[in-house]
């Protein structure tokens, strides 16, 4: 592993409730758009709250032009349909592509959630003997990256990184190592979740759902929302990338990962400063180099006291623009360090701090000197950004983009 | 656009076993050389559950024991799925013979291969989302478990390990895949040492799985289990002194889901070809191969067939899933325990170097090569 090189995000594909598509979706972000609705996916008629970020208009037989619809669940359509336009965005040759050491590290938190929630109602209805058996083959959470291996004809690694909320940063991490080492010449990378009962139950009982909007930062916000989507972007080596004259997103400069080792649920601030910093040494930039920070930003008053003190805690009186976008899309599980990573490219590109929608009034006991870049998107030139993921289990991971002149 | 180069060896210092064979290397090896005298039948995973198992053979692993292992204390909401991979780290920590320091501890990461996580505590919120008297009536402090990282959290707590944390999948090579991650972590001194392994976990649902998925032989076993290893860079155990029992060599790993099942063995073989390539080791060198997909209808011919083409000469066979049952994530790690427990029970001259295969029906793919420490 003696090669280094530098690597650079060239395609975006998100499959989103604000839009299909990365110029949509990025539309979306830019006016603060709100991605929830009453849930369609499952009778939600007996809970009390009863929203969700799904995606209504998501039809994969226009975007997939080799999966098999019926034998692959929601979040794997997700995750290959977002594929397929990450590399459609990137103006690669699919050819060129699936002829290279090319492959796809992909995150999740529940997987096929659907298809096992349609086997439990089988199962409930006729016993376990009379679930349909294609449902097998379709539920392991491998399926989010064989989706798009399989989709775009890639022989490389297909390897999906299940670590809940923080998922599709891991996975981004590990697809920048394999391409920066020379392991593989392109990587997709991202994650992919679909909204599913059990979920939606799960984050109920814990009193950690909103009703019907997701308000991170706000002195009213009351939790998540759950969202669904795929979100994929394409990595490159540099060298490749100016080389055909591609549109370069962002560079990845580094990433940071760690454990908690403390609690299932409840996140922990000085581990999560350590991760900020871990990320920062393997990027090699310095905390006030950072223009911008995506932050995890769930919505719930638990999150957002122990993030803000986490930033505070490694960069000090100047906390840069932080925003979340999970305001507009809610809370996309494996799914949503990817959007951000989408969407920080995107702010570097096009220079806009993205927003933080819903916002009424700021919490007070966030502290001074915050912006949470209110409502809709503001320009700005930025340099370097940060992407922070979240999860239980502890799971950290940062992640650090650059602009590349 | 690159050229493939060699590949840093890692370090095997301690391993952990739990399986239908019993805890340990030694319990492996008799099952192995002897098989097993009476395997232990399964328990229902759930609560007010009546399916029984479907009709073909289903092993357990036997009385875990649990709180020999781990203590009495915080363990009421902990899953069979986290139990089986916390004792297997506990028993490769207890082998390793090393106390850890605070300093080792923030060094020290978990990689585990899981396609699933607990099946069981998933299906118990899937259930009660139907089944109690509002769909919201789940438990909520089950809830956290059915998260697929929830076991390598509970490693990470249950040790105060808070290096790299992580679960890896991909189908029945997803092993393979945790070895790859591994590397690149320590490649990279994000970690110092890993626990690396995988981890299955039998249930009535995980066996109507594969009984109704036809995907497996007519009376082909399935089981559950998981093997840990204690790794580290290579040259640094040596110069710390540390003695190995084996290190792992290249990993090469591919997707050839969308091809026939010609085009699956050529990628199989392709896979043996670079790891052999990328580990300096001929064909002529290799001692054994520890099989992968030996219950699987049609990917047991292939898998020999594409060794067959690279070795072109009968080696000697190691078939853990026919005494340990269908092992699935965990499949990948006892194939090397398997090797380890065969190795160390039978001493030999040379340094002995056995190759790994994985083919799965998902089309992930691939090998791994092992060569013992002298």
């Amino acid at each position: 592993m003696s090669e280094r090189r530098r690597v650079v995000i060239t395609g975006l594909g998100a499959v989103s409730s604000i839009g299909i598509g990365v110029e949509n979706f990025i539309e979306g972000i830019r006016e603060g758009r709100n991605g929830v609705s009453p849930i369609a996916s499952f009778d939600a008629g007996n809970f009390p709250y009863t929203t969700a970020g799904e995606v209504h208009d998501f039809e994969p037989e226009a975007i997939l032009e080799r999966l098999d619809v019926e034998r692959w669940g929601r979040s794997s359509l997700f995750s290959a349909a977002a594929a397929r336009l990450a590399v459609q965005d990137s103006k690669l040759d699919p050819e060129l592509l699936s002829a290279s050491r090319a492959g796809s590290i992909m995150g999740t938190t529940a997987g096929e959630a659907q298809v096992l929630q349609a086997a439990v109602e089988q199962w409930v209805a006729n016993g376990l003997d009379n679930v349909d058996g294609r449902l097998a083959a379709m539920t392991p959470v491998s399926q989010i990256a064989n989706s798009v291996n399989h989709e775009l004809q890639l022989t490389g690694d297909a390897q999906t990184i299940p670590t809940a909320c923080s998922a599709s940063n891991m996975a981004l991490g590990y697809a920048y190592d394999l391409v920066r080492t020379g392991e593989a010449d392109f990587m997709l990378a991202g994650g992919a979740d679909a909204v599913n009962r059990a979920c939606h139950a799960g984050f109920y009982r814990l009193g950690a759902l909103a009703e019907d909007l997701s308000r991170p930062f706000d002195l009213n916000r009351s939790g998540i929302l759950t969202g669904e989507g795929g979100a994929v972007l394409l990595l490159e080596p540099l060298d490749h990338a100016v080389a055909r004259g591609a549109t370069i997103y962002a560079e990845v400069l580094g990433y940071g990962v760690n454990c908690d080792a403390r609690h299932m649920v409840n996140p922990d601030a000085p581990s999560i400063a350590e991760c900020i910093r871990i990320a920062h040494r393997y990027a090699g930039v310095k905390a006030e180099q950072i223009d911008y920070i995506c932050a995890h930003g769930t919505g719930t008053p638990t999150n957002d006291y122990t993030e803000v003190s986490a930033v505070r805690e490694v960069f000090g009186e100047r906390i840069p623009p932080i925003s979340s976008i999970k305001s507009m899309i809610g809370h996309t599980m494996g799914a949503a360090s990817a959007f951000g990573a989408i969407v920080c490219g995107k702010a570097l590109e096009d220079g806009f701090l993205p927003p933080t929608a819903n916002l009424e009034k700021l919490d007070p006991a966030l502290g001074d000197g915050l912006d949470v870049v209110p409502g809709k998107a503001r320009p700005a030139t930025l340099n370097i950004v940060q992407n922070q993921g979240l999860a239980f289990g502890g799971n950290n991971v940062v992640t650090i983009f650059g602009r590349v002149a | 656009m690159t050229t493939t180069v060699a590949v840093k060896p890692l370090t095997i210092t301690a391993c952990g076993v739990v399986s239908p064979a019993g805890l340990g290397l030694d319990a492996l090896e008799s099952a192995l050389r002897s098989g097993v005298d009476a395997y232990t039948a399964p328990q229902s995973g759930f609560e007010d559950v009546t399916d029984s198992y479907p009709p073909r053979p289903a092993w357990a692993v036997p009385d875990l024991k649990v709180a020999e292992h781990l203590g009495r204390k915080g363990l009421r909401h902990i899953d069979r799925f986290t139990m089986l991979g916390l004792i297997a780290c506990k028993l490769a920590f207890d082998e390793s013979g090393t106390v850890l320091s605070d300093e080792d501890r923030a060094e020290t990461g978990v990689v585990m291969a899981t396609n699933t996580g607990s099946l069981v505590s998933m299906l118990e919120v899937g259930r009660d989302t139907l089944l109690q008297e509002k769909p919201y009536l789940v438990n909520p402090a089950r809830f956290p478990n059915v998260v697929t990282n929830a076991c390598t959290g509970q490693i990470a707590i249950r040790n105060s390990l808070t290096g790299v944390n992580v679960v890896v999948s991909g189908g029945q090579a997803a092993g393979l895949a945790a070895v790859r991650f591994a590397r690149t972590t320590i490649g990279d001194q994000r970690s110092r040492r890993l626990l690396v392994g995988g981890i299955e976990e039998l249930s009535e649902v995980a066996a109507w799985g594969w009984h109704k998925s036809g995907a497996l032989h007519e009376n082909a076993p399935v089981g559950e289990g998981s093997a840990v290893f204690l790794v580290e860079d290579g040259e640094a155990a040596s110069a710390a002194g540390r003695t190995g029992l084996a290190d792992l060599l290249a990993c090469e790993v591919g997707y050839y889901g969308a091809r026939d099942a010609a085009g699956r063995a050529e990628g199989l073989r392709s896979c043996v070809e670079r790891a052999l390539d990328r580990s300096g080791v001929s064909p002529g060198e290799v001692d054994v191969v520890s099989l992968g997909a030996t219950n699987h209808r049609g990917l047991d011919d292939l898998e020999e067939q594409a060794l067959q083409e690279v070795l072109d000469r009968p080696v000697p066979k190691i078939r853990v899933s026919e005494v340990l049952g269908e092992l699935y994530s965990a499949s990948v790690p006892l194939q090397v325990a398997a090797i380890l427990a065969l190795w160390r029970g039978e001493p030999a001259e040379h340094a002995r170097v056995a190759l790994v295969t994985s083919i799965g029906g998902d089309g992930n793919a691939g090998c791994l090569v092992v060569r013992e420490c002298r």
